[in-house]
């Protein structure tokens, strides 16, 4: 569990062997190292490196470009550590922020945690 | 490593030193431009969202293109990032000179002034052993033929090359063609390039009308 300045909060939770990344707040310039630390720890699963990573963004309120950097950094760290990379839950303002960065192309967007289980 | 600005720009080099023709387009200055606003994002100074280019710091960066473009935002109504753009066009000529001077002070490239037909003046911009060109070109092709994400510099890179037709400079039509694929989802995978893509149609929709005016 990790905490970044001011306005973003990120806690890790395993089921299975999927990890889920839980941002809860604001993903922007100043909370997005903290958040590229959160998915580096999740992908590298403290020497075990899980079968996938997914960013749960239900709690998600905003999403700005230097988050989107942040989204690609994770996705290329699972990739290379041939880890499934997705996001589920992604709100109504924060999905077009995605939309339009061309990432629901190269990142599985799924409904809910249940979708992205199965 | 030269920056996004400079990489653009020495794309744009041709092997005798000329200026590529995309690079006289309006759009190549937007891209320009585009780069610059990505380059001030990872340096802390603006972030950006779909509704406005967001000033979070107006330090200058030290670098003379970026802080033109920093201090005429700040100074300025918030807007988004196709609309900077726009409104942004008339500096990148300065933008582009700035570069250029930066880029042979750096000694990556020399300027040559020659005339022919003895009254009309030619500028051209030979690289000295055109490595940092060649580093670009390759970043690009190794992000088009591989199968890894790219890094988001070369995205934008991508994106903003591609936006611009400088990608013709060293791929041949068919060859794009075949990669359009691959182009369309790892090209450009930031709002800004979106915002400079849209600003180029905006800017080309408006010349259109303009010709289309009766006199």
């Amino acid at each position: 569990m990790s905490d970044t300045p001011e306005t973003l909060h990120i806690t890790l939770e395993m089921v299975g062997q999927t990890t889920f990344v839980c941002p809860r707040g604001r993903l922007d310039f100043g909370t997005t190292p903290g958040f590229q630390h959160a998915l580096e720890q999740a992908v590298n699963g403290g020497g075990t490196a899980p079968s996938a990573v997914i960013v749960d963004c239900r709690e998600l309120s905003y999403l700005s470009s230097a988050g989107l950097r942040g989204f690609l950094v994770g996705a290329r760290a699972a990739q290379d550590s041939d880890v499934h990379f997705g996001v589920c839950a992604l709100q109504t303002a924060p999905a077009e922020v995605f939309k339009a960065g061309g990432f629901d192309k190269i990142v599985a967007v799924y409904p809910d945690r249940e979708a992205a289980l199965a | 490593m030269p920056s996004l600005v400079e990489e653009l720009v020495l794309l744009a080099i041709e092997d005798d030193g000329g200026i590529a023709p995309a690079a006289g387009q309006p759009g190549f200055g937007m891209a320009l431009l585009g780069a610059c606003l990505v380059e001030l994002g990872n340096a802390g100074r603006i972030d950006v969202d779909l509704s406005a280019v967001l000033v979070l710091d107006t330090t200058p960066t030290g670098h003379p293109a970026l802080d033109g473009v920093l201090k005429t935002i700040a100074r300025g109504e918030a807007a988004p990032v196709a609309q900077w753009i726009l409104r942004l066009s008339a500096d990148a000529a300065t933008v582009v000179r700035q570069t250029l001077d930066g880029l042979i002070s750096r000694r990556v490239l020399r300027f040559e002034e020659a005339r022919y037909l003895w009254v009309l003046k030619e500028r051209r911009y030979p690289l000295r052993d055109g490595r940092e060109q060649q580093d670009a070109k390759l970043r690009i092709m190794e992000t088009l033929l591989g199968e890894q994400l790219p890094t988001p510099h070369d995205s934008v890179l991508l994106g903003l090359a591609r936006a611009v037709g400088l990608l013709e400079g060293f791929l041949s039509t068919a060859e794009i063609g075949r990669l359009e694929d691959r182009m369309a989802k790892v090209a450009g995978l930031d709002l800004i390039v979106r915002g400079v893509e849209a600003a180029i149609l905006e800017d080309q929709a408006e010349r259109a009308r303009a010709m289309m005016m009766p006199l």
